[in-house]
């Protein structure tokens, strides 16, 4: 099998959450002998080379951060400029987003099933995954314990040409998170996780408090 | 105030919309986005962690998140493309992050960024072309938890007296 992957995020790759985690996914699919081509739509220029591997491929896979409960509008920008294949070409999707319970993404796998047929092509199923927002603060292991299990899941797709396995709905995890850990989080919200982006924005040079209200 | 941002170039929409809103006597201001340069949101985190508050793309949007910051609702009128919102409207709500701060809480029973301004904000869709309306109503709900705020509903260009009704 070769696959088109498209990496849909609008932010740049080399700070893309999405890219680092095809990275992973890609380890596992290679594994299978299966082949890819990979494209960013955060790059305009490559948006020609990706309409004609749309057109040549009949396996691709779209990974996308979830933006404001649907696709980036870049990303629809760049679909808008598609023609309807029908020709049982497959569109299988990575979902992310940072929200962390999968209820936080099912209205946007929503919009992709419906997606896949304004494009006139069979859905091949999204994998669906949150608590993805520290990707690109972390390296080394830090980042491998966030993206690793996603190599997991690039075998799965390898070997069902999909997301349709209950091992990929699996992967979700918590579809809402049990009372006791709502409270618990809620608590480390209001404090140590203040603090954590307290400092993060110190290391990129902000002196201003985060609910800072610039219009007022 | 009402704030409806007109994505489309079809002010005939916009123009229907102010005289309906005029014979009810609605604060209404209208901001024909066709013309002005907006980009798309590139996800950089700026408005939340290096310039709190602030988009670091400096075009045109920035005079609608003005206008956010103060309307009790948001009126986005857009054309449709694969029967969702363009890629106009949607970067209108795209790019609303600065109105939020990077910290989280427990709201509705959902994880969501604390807002960083007090007014809450509703919002409605009125669309201009075919969409999935069904699935338009699904997401507005969702969108407009990200303004603490409630969906107002979704409404195509035949039906804009229904949708003035919903900014009373």
């Amino acid at each position: 099998m070769h696959v088109l992957m498209i990496n849909g995020s609008p932010r740049v790759k080399k700070y893309s959450n999405t890219d680092k985690i095809l990275d992973k996914f890609i380890e596992g699919l290679c594994e299978t002998g299966t082949t890819y081509e990979r494209y960013e739509i955060s790059d305009r220029k490559q948006w020609e080379d990706i309409r004609k591997a749309y057109y040549d491929n009949n396996n691709i896979l779209i990974a996308l951060p979830l933006y404001v409960e649907c696709i980036p509008g870049l990303l629809m920008e760049f679909l808008e400029t598609l023609t309807p294949k029908g020709d049982g070409t497959r569109i299988a999707y990575i979902l992310q987003s940072g929200f962390a319970e999968g209820i936080q993404l099912r209205c946007g796998e929503a919009y992709l099933e419906k997606l896949t047929g304004y494009l006139g092509c069979e859905y091949a199923g999204t994998l669906v995954k949150g608590d993805n927002f520290s990707i690109r603060f972390f390296e080394g292991d830090m980042r491998d314990k966030v993206t690793g299990p996603y190599t997991g899941m690039g075998r799965e797709y390898a070997a069902n040409a999909g997301f349709g396995t209950k091992e990929c709905k699996a992967f979700t995890g918590y579809e809402i998170f049990p009372a006791h850990m709502r409270i618990i989080l809620g608590i480390v919200f209001r404090t140590v996780g203040r603090v954590m982006f307290t400092k993060i924005s110190r290391s990129w040079g902000c002196t201003r408090p985060l609910d800072y209200r610039p219009y007022q | 105030m009402i704030l409806a941002v007109n994505t489309t170039s079809d002010t005939s929409v916009t123009e229907e919309i102010k005289k309906h809103a005029a014979d009810s006597g609605l604060e209404l201001e209208v901001i024909e986005a066709a013309g002005l340069r907006i980009s798309h949101c590139i996800g950089c985190n700026y408005c939340w962690l290096k310039t709190p508050g602030e988009c670091s793309i400096k075009d045109d949007y920035e005079i609608i998140l003005k206008k956010i910051i103060h309307a009790d609702q948001l009126w986005v009128i857009s054309d449709t493309a694969l029967g969702f919102l363009d890629h106009k409207g949607k970067n209108i709500f795209d790019r609303i992050l600065p109105i939020a701060t990077m910290y989280l809480k427990f709201g509705k029973d959902q994880m969501r960024h604390v807002r960083r301004y007090d007014n809450i904000t509703d919002i409605g869709i009125i669309y201009r072309g075919a969409a999935d309306s069904e699935y338009l109503e699904r997401w507005s709900k969702r969108a407009a938890l990200n303004f603490d705020g409630r969906s107002l509903g979704v409404f195509g260009t035949d039906r804009i007296k229904e949708a003035v009704s919903c900014m009373c």
